[in-house]
């Protein structure tokens, strides 16, 4: 479980201050809350993955932003791998750094980071919407992108049956 | 003093895309404004999952009609990533330089609209009329004025000669020199300074908690620009200044907005005169190996992304896209805060929305 930082095609050399944020991130994130952290592995292109328990993940962003100072979310990726939801939430500041937390399908349910970012309301609502991922604690809001009488399961769930395109 | 609540939208006055907010104002002042998308979903992310990669490439073009080649540029990224491929150095450079049209091309429409929504017609005018000249070459490298269909996986489908270069670097020197009008307007046009100075404003504070990026970022003096700080493509070969401003309101948008084309006529022309030989492609393979990728790129409204998994089949698991405009919208509430209700347009013409990209 090493944080394999793969050499970047990208000149890293240029942007050293930023690096040395990004690799005290991920230091930090294992000093705070080393059971928590289960793995970390990079992800192309750029970015390093560090995956969490689900309750881990407001204190981690807390360290991000505090400790590190790292506070650019760039989106919520949710996605219904076959073995519950994953959210991805990817953090930038150079280089990419991506939370990983994985949710039961049953009952995908994890705290908001609104509080923290309150860039992430958007993105949380999406998640909400397309994969039915519940964020305790943020504030309600009617729908977003679906249709107001949209009845069906979320659209993005591998359940979700594929829609016939319009004539 | 009593409120009111107007329902504005989804068939805007002020846009030609479909948004809906709902303004709460309290004489001619909003005091409270709430927004509703979704308009123009089409799905797009669940389509991606139905298709191959190959017809993936056609569909995201189709996200945004105006930084559709930048779309493809960042998804044909994501999945060259996967596949391991290199892209020849002669298509680097053509998806560089229609990036940077695209760009010159988005600033400029996007300038047209502002000047419209402040009454400004005769800049709103010149704006579009100078936009042609870049649509122009665009039609002429691509077949297509929004739609170009460059990018392929494993490269690029349109090639340009010598001479072709020439005429392009001809017309580039005269937008150049039509540039000069508009930085005339920013600098000395009272009116338009009036109308758009303090209207909007976003400090640098408010950029950091709603993770706002792009020109709207660097006009609060966040100096921050993927092109600079994660070079992709061959930007790292490139000179040029990433413009920043300090005012964060529509004023200082402007000028992020018009000296940023300036920079971008700049890369354009070192891109032509130092167009390298080599092929245009690679050949990729139909099944892409198992695995993920988090591609990034600068749109002309700000940093793109899209997350890709592969399950090592011909049809990607998940694509998910995060448009630049939606951080943008977030903002939307603080900026029309206290604004006078003749200033909503040029709140909501300022951080340049586009309502395809941010419903998808």
């Amino acid at each position: 479980m090493d944080a394999e930082r793969t050499a970047s095609p990208r000149g890293e050399s240029s942007h050293s201050p930023r690096d040395a944020a990004l690799g005290c991130a991920v230091d930090t994130l294992r000093e705070a809350l080393a059971p928590a952290v289960l793995l970390v592995q990079a992800l192309p292109i750029d970015d390093t993955c560090v995956t969490l328990e689900p309750a881990q993940l407001v204190p981690a962003v807390h360290v991000l932003i505090h400790q590190c100072g790292l506070y650019h979310l760039s989106a919520i990726t949710a996605d219904d791998t076959g073995d519950g939801i994953s959210l991805l939430y990817h953090f930038w500041d150079g280089h990419g750094l991506t939370l990983r937390t994985v949710l039961p399908a049953e009952q995908p349910v994890i705290a908001t980071l609104t509080d923290l970012i309150p860039g992430a309301s958007f993105y949380e609502r999406e998640a909400a919407e397309m994969l039915g991922v519940t964020f305790e604690g943020a504030a309600p809001a009617g729908p977003l992108l679906l249709p107001d009488d949209w009845d069906g399961p979320p659209p993005l769930l591998r359940s979700a049956p594929e829609q016939e395109a319009a004539p | 003093m009593s409120r009111m609540t107007i329902p504005i939208g989804p068939q805007h006055p002020a846009l030609k895309e479909p948004l809906c907010f709902m303004l709460t104002l309290e004489g001619e002042q909003v005091v409270e404004s709430a927004l509703r998308l979704g308009y123009v979903h089409r799905g797009l992310e669940r389509l991606c999952q139905q298709r191959n990669y190959i017809q993936n490439v056609h569909l995201v073009e189709r996200v945004c009609g105006i930084c559709s080649h930048t779309h493809t540029t960042t998804y044909c990224q994501a999945v060259e990533t996967l596949l391991g491929l290199e892209l020849t150095r002669r298509a680097q450079y053509v998806r560089t330089l229609m990036c940077e049209l695209e760009r010159i091309h988005s600033h400029l429409l996007w300038l047209g609209v502002l000047a419209e929504h402040i009454g400004f017609t005769t800049v709103f005018m010149y704006a579009w009329r100078d936009r042609e000249i870049v649509l122009d070459i665009m039609e002429a490298l691509s077949g297509g004025r929004v739609a170009h269909a460059v990018n392929t996986i494993g490269g690029v489908r349109v090639d340009l000669d010598a001479a072709r270069a020439r005429s392009i670097l001809a017309q580039l020197a005269e937008l150049e020199r039509q540039m000069d009008v508009f930085l005339g307007v920013i600098e000395h046009e009272r009116t338009f300074r009036a109308r758009t100075r303090g209207v909007g404003h976003l400090s640098p504070e408010q950029v950091r908690q709603y993770c706002v990026v792009g020109p709207v970022a660097r006009a609060s003096g966040i100096s921050v620009d993927l092109r600079r700080d994660a070079p992709y493509l061959v930007y790292d070969e490139l000179d040029f200044e990433v413009i920043t401003a300090e005012g964060g309101d529509v004023l200082a948008r402007t000028q992020v907005r018009v000296l940023e084309t300036l920079e971008s006529l700049g890369m354009c022309r070192q891109l032509l005169e130092g167009l390298p030989e080599s092929p245009l492609a690679t050949r990729a393979p139909r099944r892409v190996p198992a695995g993920e990728v988090v591609s990034r790129c600068e749109a002309p409204r700000g940093e793109l992304l899209y997350y890709m998994r592969s399950d090592g089949s011909d049809r990607p698991a998940r694509v998910k896209v995060r448009t630049p405009t939606l951080t943008a919208l977030i903002t939307l509430p603080d900026q029309l805060r206290g604004v006078n209700t003749a200033d909503v347009p040029t709140v909501l013409a300022g951080v340049d929305l586009c309502i395809a990209c941010a419903d998808r």
